[in-house]
């Protein structure tokens, strides 16, 4: 065996090593049921609905905005997020939030909202002629 | 239904044209010109039912689907033709159209060149297949009428004078959960309005218009030139292919540099247009966010500049005689851009990574999702499958040994570094398929070592020769070169007061790239030009990596309340909000802030807007940019002063069903039921004036007591009666009461009502907050990208000649 193919093979080895490592390290799973979120302490990504009827708040002074999540079972929950509210919030149907659960809220670091495309389908539901 | 015609006969013409290159490939001498006659009717058709698609899009045809939901009557031009690609169907027709005219320029170079054409031009076409069979009527077809699915569209996209038309009324339909009102559009609706003479184009007005983000200028070319580029990764693989058939190694490599190098050119220059979009106009304060959109683009680029520098190896080697070194490695990079770029689509448009992703594409539904995956693993399928049946044959042939010493070595090295910095980001981005992700940093963390490798591999690679180079030659060599990266790095690391380990190595491999390459295209400038262009490539990534240690390591942020007309020291700058003023027909909003630094005053506009298209604010930073930093300021909100200085007028709403409870400062609020009085039943059919109630009962401290705001009908207009309850310091407003049976409230504290008004009286001050934030020397990332795009142009050229010999 060629002396350069084991000391590729080691490169090789320790890369994806190293790889594998930091995956697990930086790896945020996407969570869909608040009650585990709760109890968990890890960093995580809350996919969920905006509460709409609670509307949201704004204080400007410390730079934070605030809003109720619910899951699909109905699980509540406050996420407070440091930074201004995103551009497309108001329109967003769904949410998700990245950050930990903490002192009786979901503090987020990140918030990433998702537009309705096809607002008739949910129409289609409600309409009465 | 014309449109739909074109797409069937190209699909149609380009199974007849790969059918008939498979033949002139396997000997039939008179089939070349049918498949040529083929190809040339299939680009002829895809051109035309594109302008068709582009036609109806400029004459605002809303009775095709697509064009009703993408586009609408109030753009400009140049916005309304880019709602061509502002969905899923027309961006595949987009891919498409360029994929078929790259393909033209392509079936022109390949038949000066041998037998390339019958090989190159089939594996091309199918390519070509499979994106036609994509928008074939059956599914993302863009020329789908709008009436073969049942969709509702709001009435005020409707042509008024038709709506008293008796018929219309079974059509009607209200949400009343927000009074909007809708006709839905369906094929009985479209059979009376055509018995009644009316066309669908003149009964619906409207579109539903292009989401306001996409509304700027980048939206006109970041994604065109991004599907050149996917377009023309097409090329290296259908290279391979053809060499893999033929079973010749040697000639493909020349003949293919030119489109490797054009096409990582183009695909990079398309990525860093989006990056510039997303900080210039988008407000995400950065070029770059690791998100899987940018990076599953990003991936397929890195491969292709790995093939271009093992691509050269071989063609150098070649000299020797054979078909050179790292044959295989070049067959699999060709084959995987291609595979990536695949990838890369299959990602962003399966809705796999809608929960991941800010550029959200909606699932696309079952079929394509299956076409898509079909797709990537055909084309897996196929490069691999002809990779393993020549493996034996590859093997045997092409496995040399070169001397370590040299730059072949050197520049394999540095592929293998860019492959590895692909796999990582591909490790990443895929996490989502697994229902996890990753965070930034293990991008960041992951690639800053390999850049610093990449950075001193390039640098090295230069120094050594080709072949083998003695040991105390490079020492002799790089002396001049190691002396001046050091100088450079020194200065960098004192007046930038780097001082964290990584930065400082990252600083050093980029100094060591600048200073070899600059030295190297100094010598050569009075040489052969057309040499340039690796070395200017090169210098234009080691400032990129420059301006990424400044920006990444050393911008500073904070967020600012500026008051109209007092000036606030942000930075070292006076900055000074001096007021508003609409554009854009009164629909957007220039805030005004002006920028003192020393005597020189400037004035930048940052945007807001609340957009009708998603009711939703909307806003667009402005920069001042000078040659060392970017003053970068993005608006967060704007008070026009009701509230005071100081919002203590907290106010909350919420809307409550029967039994629902809310909490406001430690009361709670239970709505328990309506009080509808026997006789405002009569009233209401009287059309007299009545009232409805909605019992509340609050709970606070130890007391309870209910409380009854109403609404007062009176003439159909719609007032409330507040109520307040003064030990409590409780005021609650009614906004709206539904009959679906929920009331809409607001709650405030009583003194915070008073001190609004009081403070209102004092002093009205207009208050707009802003992200303030210094970046560093980014100019470096923008003027590294235009120099490696250039250096491509350079190089592309150069090959292009040596192409022909």
């Amino acid at each position: 065996m060629n002396s350069k193919y084991i000391f590729g093979g080691i490169i090789i080895v320790v890369f994806f090593g190293i790889m594998a490592y930091l995956f697990t390290q930086t790896n945020v799973s996407y969570e869909e049921n608040f009650a585990l979120i709760k109890q968990s302490d890890k960093t995580m990504k809350a996919t969920g609905q905006w509460v709409k009827a609670k509307s949201y708040q704004v204080d400007r002074e410390n730079n934070l905005f605030a809003f109720f999540m619910e899951d699909a079972q109905g699980n509540e929950m406050k996420v407070v997020y440091k930074g201004a509210i995103p551009n497309n919030f108001e329109s967003s149907t769904s949410v998700v939030v990245t950050g930990k659960y903490r002192n009786n809220r979901f503090e987020a670091t990140e918030i990433l909202t998702k537009c309705p495309s096809k607002y008739e389908e949910q129409f289609d539901a409600t309409a009465s002629s | 239904m014309f449109g739909n015609i074109l797409l069937t006969l190209a699909l149609a013409a380009s199974v007849f044209t790969i059918i008939m290159y498979y033949y002139t490939h396997k000997g039939y001498t008179n089939t070349l010109k049918f498949a040529r006659i083929g190809y040339h009717s299939m680009a002829i058709l895809v051109i035309a039912s594109s302008a068709m698609l582009l036609h109806a899009i400029l004459t605002h045809s809303y009775q095709y689907k697509y064009v009703y939901n993408y586009s609408g009557s109030d753009l400009s031009t140049g916005l309304l033709m880019s709602t061509f690609w502002a969905g899923q169907e027309g961006s595949f027709m987009l891919w498409l159209l360029f994929t078929a005219i790259t393909g033209l320029i392509l079936l022109e170079y390949t038949s000066k060149r041998g037998d390339l054409e019958n090989r190159v031009m089939m594996v091309f076409t199918l390519a070509l297949t499979f994106l036609l069979i994509m928008v074939n009527p059956l599914l993302k077809n863009p020329f789908s009428y709008i009436w073969t699915d049942p969709v509702f569209i709001n009435i005020k996209n409707i042509n008024e004078s038709f709506l008293s038309l008796p018929f219309i009324q079974s059509f009607y339909f209200e949400d009343s959960s927000n009074g909007t009102s809708f006709i839905q559009m369906n094929s009985d609706l479209y059979g009376l309005l055509s018995a009644n003479g009316i066309a669908i184009k003149d009964f619906i007005v409207q579109g539903k218009g292009l989401n306001p983000l996409l509304q700027n200028f980048w939206m006109q070319i970041h994604p065109p030139i991004l599907f050149v580029g996917f377009a023309m990764s097409t090329v290296p693989f259908a290279f391979a292919l053809s060499a893999l058939m033929s079973n010749e190694y040697k000639d493909w490599v020349k003949q293919s540099l030119p489109w490797v190098l054009s096409g990582a050119m183009v695909l990079g220059l398309a990525i860093m247009l989006g990056g510039y979009w997303a900080y210039g106009v988008l407000g995400w304060g950065g070029y770059w966010g690791w998100d899987p959109v940018e990076n599953s683009s990003l991936v397929p680029w890195i491969i292709g500049v790995a093939s271009v520098h093992t691509l050269l190896v071989q063609k150098k080697t070649q000299k020797e005689g054979g078909a050179g070194r790292f044959v295989k490695t070049n067959l699999i990079l060709c084959i995987m851009t291609y595979v990536l770029v695949l990838y890369s689509t299959f990602l962003t448009r399966s809705g796999i990574l809608s929960d991941a992703s800010v550029h959200s594409f909606v699932a696309p539904g079952r079929v394509v999702f299956v076409l898509l995956l079909g797709f990537i693993l055909s084309f897996t399928f196929i490069g691999f499958g002809a990779l393993a049946y020549r493996w034996k044959y590859l093997n045997e042939n092409f496995s040399k040994e070169g001397s370590a010493l040299s730059r072949e070595l050197a520049l394999f090295t540095g592929s293998v570094a860019l492959i590895a910095s692909a796999i990582i980001i591909l490790a990443g981005t895929s996490a989502p398929i697994f229902g996890t992700a990753v965070e930034l940093t293990f991008y960041n963390e992951l690639n800053l070592p390999i850049a610093i490798i990449i950075g001193l591999l390039n640098g090295f690679s230069l120094l050594v020769k080709w072949k083998y180079t003695e040991g105390k030659d490079i020492i002799k060599e790089s002396r001049n070169s190691i002396v001046g990266t050091v100088v450079v790095t020194l200065a960098i690391v004192i007046i930038g007061g780097v001082y964290d380990l990584m930065a400082v190595l990252f600083t050093f491999a980029a100094a060591f790239t600048l200073v070899v390459n600059a030295e190297i295209a100094y010598k050569i400038f009075r040489g052969r030009k057309t040499y340039l262009g690796a070395y200017i490539a090169h210098i234009g990534i080691a400032l990129f990596m420059l301006g990424v240690v400044a920006t990444g390591g050393f911008t500073k942020s904070k967020q600012v309340e500026l008051i109209k007309g007092e000036p606030k020291e942000v930075f070292g700058r006076e900055v000074t909000f001096t007021g508003w003023a609409p554009f854009d027909n009164g629909k957007k909003y220039h805030f005004n802030i002006d920028i003192k630094q020393g005597n020189k005053v400037s004035t930048i506009k940052p945007v807001m807007f609340i957009a009708e298209f998603n009711n939703s604010l909307m806003r667009e930073p402005d920069i001042l940019s000078s040659f060392t930093n970017d003053f970068y300021i993005s608006p967060v909100g704007y008070d026009e002063g009701k509230a005071g200085a100081h919002n203590h007028g907290v106010s909350e709403s919420a809307t409550l069903k029967k039994g629902e409870s809310f909490s406001f400062e430690n009361i709670k609020i239970t709505f328990t039921n309506f009080n509808f009085p026997p006789d405002a039943m009569q009233s209401m059919q009287e059309g007299k004036e009545f009232k409805i109630g909605a019992q509340l009962l609050v709970e606070y401290g130890n007391k309870t007591k209910t409380l009854e705001p109403k609404m007062v009908t009176r003439e159909g207009n719609r007032s409330f009666e507040n109520v307040e309850l003064e030990d409590a310091n409780l005021r609650i407003e009614m906004k709206n009461l539904d009959a679906g049976g929920t009331v809409n409230l607001a709650f405030s504290k009583l003194d915070a009502a008073q001190t609004e008004e009081s403070e209102e009286i004092i002093a009205k001050q207009e208050i707009l907050t802003i992200d303030a934030s210094i970046k560093p020397f980014i100019n470096l990332v923008w003027l590294g990208v235009l120099l490696v795009t250039f250096g491509f142009v350079i190089s592309t050229i150069r090959r292009t000649k040596e192409s022909q010999a």
